[in-house]
């Protein structure tokens, strides 16, 4: 696979940082990509990839698009059906600007609560974006406000990470469990002194950086090798539908359906 | 996605299979669909051995009886030991219109098949005699002992359908019910067959007189359990695609040409002699 360099992608979205009266324009490009391996569903007798359809769970009969509507469980079995002009209307206004409230400090912010991140590109606003970049990196500040990505709106920490602006998503604090609602927490006892400076001990013998290039995937890293062997010898070919010249024998074989059918 | 009408991907329509009339693999598999309603009751559970020709009929073709690797699996195969028990074969059950469209799809032009069906292998449900005129005798001389068959067919009560073989002779079937054995079913014929030949000088009987020139042979020799004969509708791998193909016996009695029954002509004849073979299985 051949990597795009940033610069020659497309941003996913383009707007403006807003801090009060001050504007800093910018493009946003992904940041994060997920590159565990992936698998698609084959019909283990033809090896012919296999799609979804969305089936009625009343006759098991297979509903097209125009059919489909979004329903909220409001009890168990009991649909509220929305149209989708009804969330048309309600949803958040795309205004193309990240709205910044206030600083923070930026290791301040549980990291449990970072959700993605983004970078941040100047779009014709290389000077104020050097200003915003280099006042965040010496004061370790982060800005906090929200934007709306498609259809939702997320509260953001505006940072800097390796010399850019980076922009990462938080996560609403509904989203996270409070994991003091485990009762086993609560009957927790405290550890003696003499066990507790053993343990001390042993942390500091094993503590050293955190080094993130020790890590690799070992399953996909197999699955890589499984393939390549695998593609030295027998694969399954998945064949392409039937072609225009045989269009000629799709006539003759509805003719032929149809006279089989009527016998 | 578009509807799926065959289960099968075809695969080099445009490859010349009978190069003397320039007739593609897509024309010997739109024969066969256009075919199938009249070929697939025939064929119905009978091990079928197939006479592929992958690269044209100018090439070497072979015969199959194994369902060769990669033979899909809603291909319905069924393993016969061979009489003497050595060998065991998988042979192709061709009972739906995709089985039949598959076959084509492998350049098969000829299908072959057994007289008895997988259910009672050992039991013949068709008596068949081979017309086989030796040169300089034709197909017209092969048409007079077919008529003196008939005649004779039907005097000691059965009524019998004709087919061309696809090549210079004839072939007569008596549908029988399936309750007898092979080696009676062949007695018969040669007993048919010596009989006609005191009538008639021009018919020989045996196997050892069948290549003296100019006379006609009535073959008993293929009602054998395990021998195949070329099934109606079936094409022959001849330059001008011919077709083994049923006939009424007035057609016989007005003179016919093999190669006037081809690949082109066959489906639109509207005419269907053996539409009723099926039903009509006699007691032998």
């Amino acid at each position: 696979m051949i990597e795009k360099t940033p610069s020659s992608k497309r941003p996913i979205w383009t707007g403006r940082l807003t801090i009060g009266l001050v504007n800093l324009p910018l493009k946003l490009f992904p940041m994060i990509h997920n590159k565990a391996i992936s698998f698609r569903f084959l019909h283990k007798i033809d090896g012919h990839p296999l799609k979804y359809q969305k089936v009625c769970t009343k006759d098991d009969k297979v509903v097209p698009w125009d059919e489909v509507a979004k329903g909220y469980e409001v009890s168990k079995n009991m649909y509220v059906m929305l149209e989708p002009k009804e969330l048309e209307a309600i949803k958040p206004e795309s205004n193309k600007k990240i709205r910044i409230a206030k600083f923070v400090d930026y290791l301040s912010v549980d990291p449990i609560y970072y959700n993605k991140s983004y970078i941040l590109m100047p779009d014709n606003s290389k000077e104020a974006y050097s200003l915003l970049l280099t006042s965040l990196q010496k004061k370790g500040k982060a800005a906090v406000g929200k934007i709306t990505l498609r259809t939702k709106e997320y509260p953001v920490l505006v940072h800097a990470y390796k010399g850019a602006l980076v922009l990462t998503t938080i996560r609403y604090s509904y989203d996270v469990a409070n994991p003091q609602e485990f009762k086993e927490l609560k009957t927790l006892e405290k550890p003696e002194k003499t066990q507790l400076e053993i343990a001390n001990k042993i942390i500091q013998d094993l503590s050293d950086e955190f080094e993130i290039n020790e890590f690799e995937d070992q399953y996909k890293k197999k699955a890589e090798q499984l393939i390549q062997q695998k593609l030295k010898g027998q694969t399954i070919k998945v064949e392409e539908p039937q072609k225009e010249e045989a269009k000629e024998l799709m006539v003759a074989l509805r003719e032929t359906l149809k006279q089989l059918q009527n016998k | 996605m578009s509807e799926e009408l065959t289960k099968v991907r075809f695969t080099n329509l445009n490859k010349i299979i009978f190069p003397q009339e320039k007739i593609t693999k897509k024309q010997l598999i739109k024969y066969y669909i256009k075919i199938a309603p009249k070929i697939l009751p025939i064929l119905k559970n009978r091990a079928l051995v197939l006479n592929r020709f992958p690269n044209g009929i100018n090439k070497n073709g072979f015969y199959e009886k194994n369902a060769a690797k990669g033979t899909p699996v809603w291909v319905k195969t069924t393993k016969i030991t061979s009489k003497t028990g050595k060998t065991k074969t998988n042979y192709i059950i061709c009972n739906d219109l995709d089985t039949l469209i598959w076959i084509a799809n492998l350049a098969s032009i000829e299908m072959h098949m057994p007289l008895s069906t997988i259910d009672k292998l050992e039991k013949p449900d068709f008596i068949f005699f081979d017309i086989d005129p030796e040169p300089p005798a034709t197909i017209k001389e092969a048409s007079t002992v077919s008529l003196l068959l008939r005649d004779k067919l039907k005097k000691i009560g059965f009524k019998s359908y004709i087919k061309t073989s696809g090549k210079k002779g004839l072939h007569i079937l008596i549908p029988i019910k399936p309750n007898k054995s092979f080696k009676l079913a062949r007695k018969f014929v040669h007993k048919i067959g010596i009989e006609l030949s005191k009538e008639n000088h021009k018919i020989v009987s045996e196997l050892s007189e069948t290549k003296k020139p100019g006379k006609i042979f009535v073959d008993y020799l293929q009602n054998a359990q395990g021998r195949t004969i070329a099934s109606p509708y079936s094409l022959r791998a001849n330059p001008k695609a011919v077709v083994s193909t049923p006939l009424e016996w007035s057609e016989i009695q007005k003179g016919i040409k093999p190669s006037q029954f081809n690949i082109n002509t066959v489906i639109k004849r509207e005419k269907t002699p053996w539409k009723n073979i099926l039903n009509n299985k006699q007691e032998f």
